[in-house]
């Protein structure tokens, strides 16, 4: 029961670092290399704040809202001109955004490790099942739980979603409606780093921050995208978990197979449902 | 004579005239140049720094001077890869480097240890800990002056012996050398009389345990030996201290912990063993002395990066004075079988047949530190002597 229970944290763990990309990817259409920086951002802000306040929670609040902020002048400064040109200079783009942050936080913060401790309420281990649980990872549970019915609801269930979803589909009809797609894109990246930014901060208790963090989980997020489907918060939530029952129950009883079975199902996913295993035709999200 | 052989000839005239002008710069040089490379960027940035204090540091107390002339060093960054390190120190050599220093990963020595081979020019390493860097019959010109990776394992089997460990369970990094390592301690312990109850692989650069830790945490194993390090290592002992694991076992690692790394944790470290390179605390008159004067020129306490560079440099540097001559080749000569008597950590013996120096083996526990310590600090608990620790060449 244990090896569920941690399957099920790892998954949502992982949702909460994809779910950003996924949906950058989906609304946008843009593949936004520098997803794994800033979620490294988010932990350095994270870790700075703690510093300054002692409170993982402001923490945990702070580090989505600058990096939001900043999402949203790189969108409007450096990707907006570039939205009518071919992918490869979104990506060469995205890709100068790593360099640019990466400099920044090695100028910031130098390149020691970092440490933001397990907050106070979730530094004690619980007994469940038979096991010790770390009671963080039932905090990852619950909060990752909570942040995918969000944005379900948000783009699947509400009229600012649907705005967002049509302005992904027919941006130029959107736009003849008198909504801003500009402003609306503006918003869905700077969204898109928040959360990446989340990620970063949720995960900082777990990890030591540094400066190569982001790029160890930029290809989970990528068998997360890819699995879930593009821009699919909901396939998102269910490849995330698949892929986290498959490391707890993989790593219990077959160690040696967990990454060939992982990267077998992206492969497979590629080959036979290129749109993801978890999308539906006609759907964004 | 026709335009071609003429210029064939200009270009032998110039090569030669060129040739002559080197030869009588080595003779003669202005500076004693050394090519420092080392990792400021990649997955070992953080310990370029620190080697370029010490060495620094030991260039500053000599005077700046070997030979009479002042030496030079000039630093690159190798981004914790072996190609660069490559380039790099070549184009160091042409500028006319008389030795390497360097590098921090243990693949970038493996490639300067070729290139100094080919243009018979020492390299002097004092951090990477692949084995086969110092074998019999290995590299004429390579020269290790701090630990090997075999001495930090057997250091662990020591460890286990010494504190009673009975049922081990292992974590292990899923590479070579590590792999390796593991069976080596495997078979010594189990030699012994220890059981091994559970063994985990875990690939480079995993950032989840979990799984791992609550398989441990469900057995009876009284020790779990963490054969993963740097940012693998703080990822573990994160999660295990959540976990509280650390309360029921006894944690160790062989490269586990030191100052920067227990940092990094928190205080889920408290309580784990590491072996330790070099550390501040040695308590000698050499040590005593170079930790005031890091001190006083930093501010800080010297990490195991800076106080090997130090004394690897320090003692290298004394040698190629003793020879009183510019011959590379009598250098290599006068540091293969030479002694160094205080050396930071005490007496270290430079092996002719491997290019090993022995030395004493310090294994460290993660304590409360106070004032003017780090909060967490190390608390050498062991010191192995050499006998136990280097197979005979």
């Amino acid at each position: 029961m244990s090896t569920i229970v941690i399957g099920l944290s790892l998954g949502l763990l992982l949702f909460l670092l994809a779910a950003g990309l996924t949906l950058i990817f989906g609304m946008l259409g843009v593949i936004n290399f520098a997803h794994g920086s800033i979620y490294m951002l988010g932990a350095f802000i994270a870790y700075q704040v703690v510093q300054i306040t002692g409170s993982f929670w402001v923490g945990l609040l702070a580090a989505p809202i600058i990096a939001g902020v900043l999402g949203a002048a790189m969108e409007w400064l450096a990707l907006k001109p570039v939205y009518s040109r071919d992918h490869v200079y979104q990506l060469l783009l995205t890709f100068g955004f790593i360099l640019v942050i990466e400099e920044a936080v090695r100028i910031f913060w130098g390149l020691d490790y970092k440490q933001v401790p397990t907050p106070d309420l979730f530094s004690q281990p619980v007994q469940l099942f038979g096991s010790s649980i770390p009671s963080y990872r039932l905090f990852i549970l619950g909060f990752g739980t909570f942040v995918s019915v969000v944005l379900f609801l948000a783009l699947d269930r509400s009229r600012h979603g649907m705005v967002i979803r049509a302005a992904s589909a027919d941006p130029e009809m959107v736009q003849t409606l008198g909504i801003r797609v500009g402003r609306i894109r503006t918003g869905v990246f700077a969204f898109g780093c928040g959360l990446a930014a989340l990620g970063g901060a949720v995960a900082a208790p777990l990890v030591p921050i540094e400066l190569g963090m982001g790029m160890s989980i930029i290809i989970d997020c990528f068998i997360v995208v890819v699995v879930g489907g593009l821009g699919n918060i909901r396939g998102a939530v269910m490849a995330a978990l698949l892929l986290g029952m498959t490391r707890a129950i993989g790593y219990t009883y077959a160690p040696d197979w967990v990454d060939f079975i992982t990267y077998l199902v992206l492969i497979v996913t590629l080959m036979v449902r290129p749109e993801g295993l978890f999308s539906r035709k006609g759907r964004t999200a | 004579m026709s335009v071609r052989t003429l210029a064939a000839a200009a270009v032998c005239a110039a090569s030669l005239s060129g040739m002559t002008v080197h030869a009588a710069w080595a003779a003669d040089p202005d500076a004693f140049k050394i090519a420092g490379v080392v990792a400021f960027s990649g997955a070992y940035g953080i310990i370029g720094e620190d080697m370029k204090r010490g060495v620094e540091l030991a260039i500053e107390h000599r005077g700046g001077k070997v030979l009479g002339k002042p030496i030079q060093v000039t630093w690159e960054d190798d981004e914790t890869k072996p190609q660069p390190a490559v380039q790099k120190a070549t184009r160091l050599l042409a500028g006319g480097a008389h030795m390497i220093f360097g590098a921090v990963s243990s693949a970038s020595t493996v490639a300067l240890q070729s290139l100094a081979d080919q243009r018979k020019v020492p390299l002097l390493v004092t951090i990477s800990a692949d084995d086969k860097i110092t074998r019999p019959n290995g590299s004429r010109y390579t020269f290790r002056t701090s630990n090997t990776l075999g001495m930090e394992i057997r250091m662990a089997v020591e460890f286990t012996k010494a504190k009673g460990l009975k049922k081990i369970y292992a974590v292990v990094a899923d590479y070579t050398v590590t792999r390796e390592g593991w069976e080596t301690y495997r078979k010594a312990v189990e030699q012994a009389g220890v059981t091994i109850v559970g063994v985990d692989y875990a690939p480079l650069g995993n950032r989840d345990y979990s799984v791992i830790i609550d398989k441990m945490a469900k057995t009876d194993a009284d020790g779990i030996a963490v054969m993963v390090t740097g940012n693998d290592g703080v990822t573990f002992l994160k999660q295990s201290g959540q976990a509280g694991l650390g309360k029921t076992k006894v944690q160790f690692g062989p490269v586990l912990q030191d100052e920067l790394l227990a940092a990094a944790v928190g205080p889920a470290s408290l309580g784990v063993y590491s072996g330790v390179r070099y550390h501040f605390s040695h308590d000698n008159e050499a040590n005593r002395k170079f930790v005031e004067a890091y001190r006083a020129k930093f501010n800080a306490w010297p990490s195991s990066f800076a106080g090997e560079a130090y004394d690897g440099m320090s003692w290298w540097l004394d040698t190629v004075e003793s020879t009183g001559s510019w011959d590379k080749e009598k250098w290599v000569d006068a540091f293969a079988g030479s002694t160094r008597e205080n050396s930071l950590e005490g007496k270290k013996v430079m092996r002719a047949c491997d290019h090993q120096a022995l030395q004493v083996g310090l294994w460290g526990e993660v304590v409360e530190g106070k004032e003017p310590l780090p909060p967490l600090t190390m608390k050498i608990t062991n010191v192995f002597e050499p006998e136990a620790l280097f197979p005979p060449c």
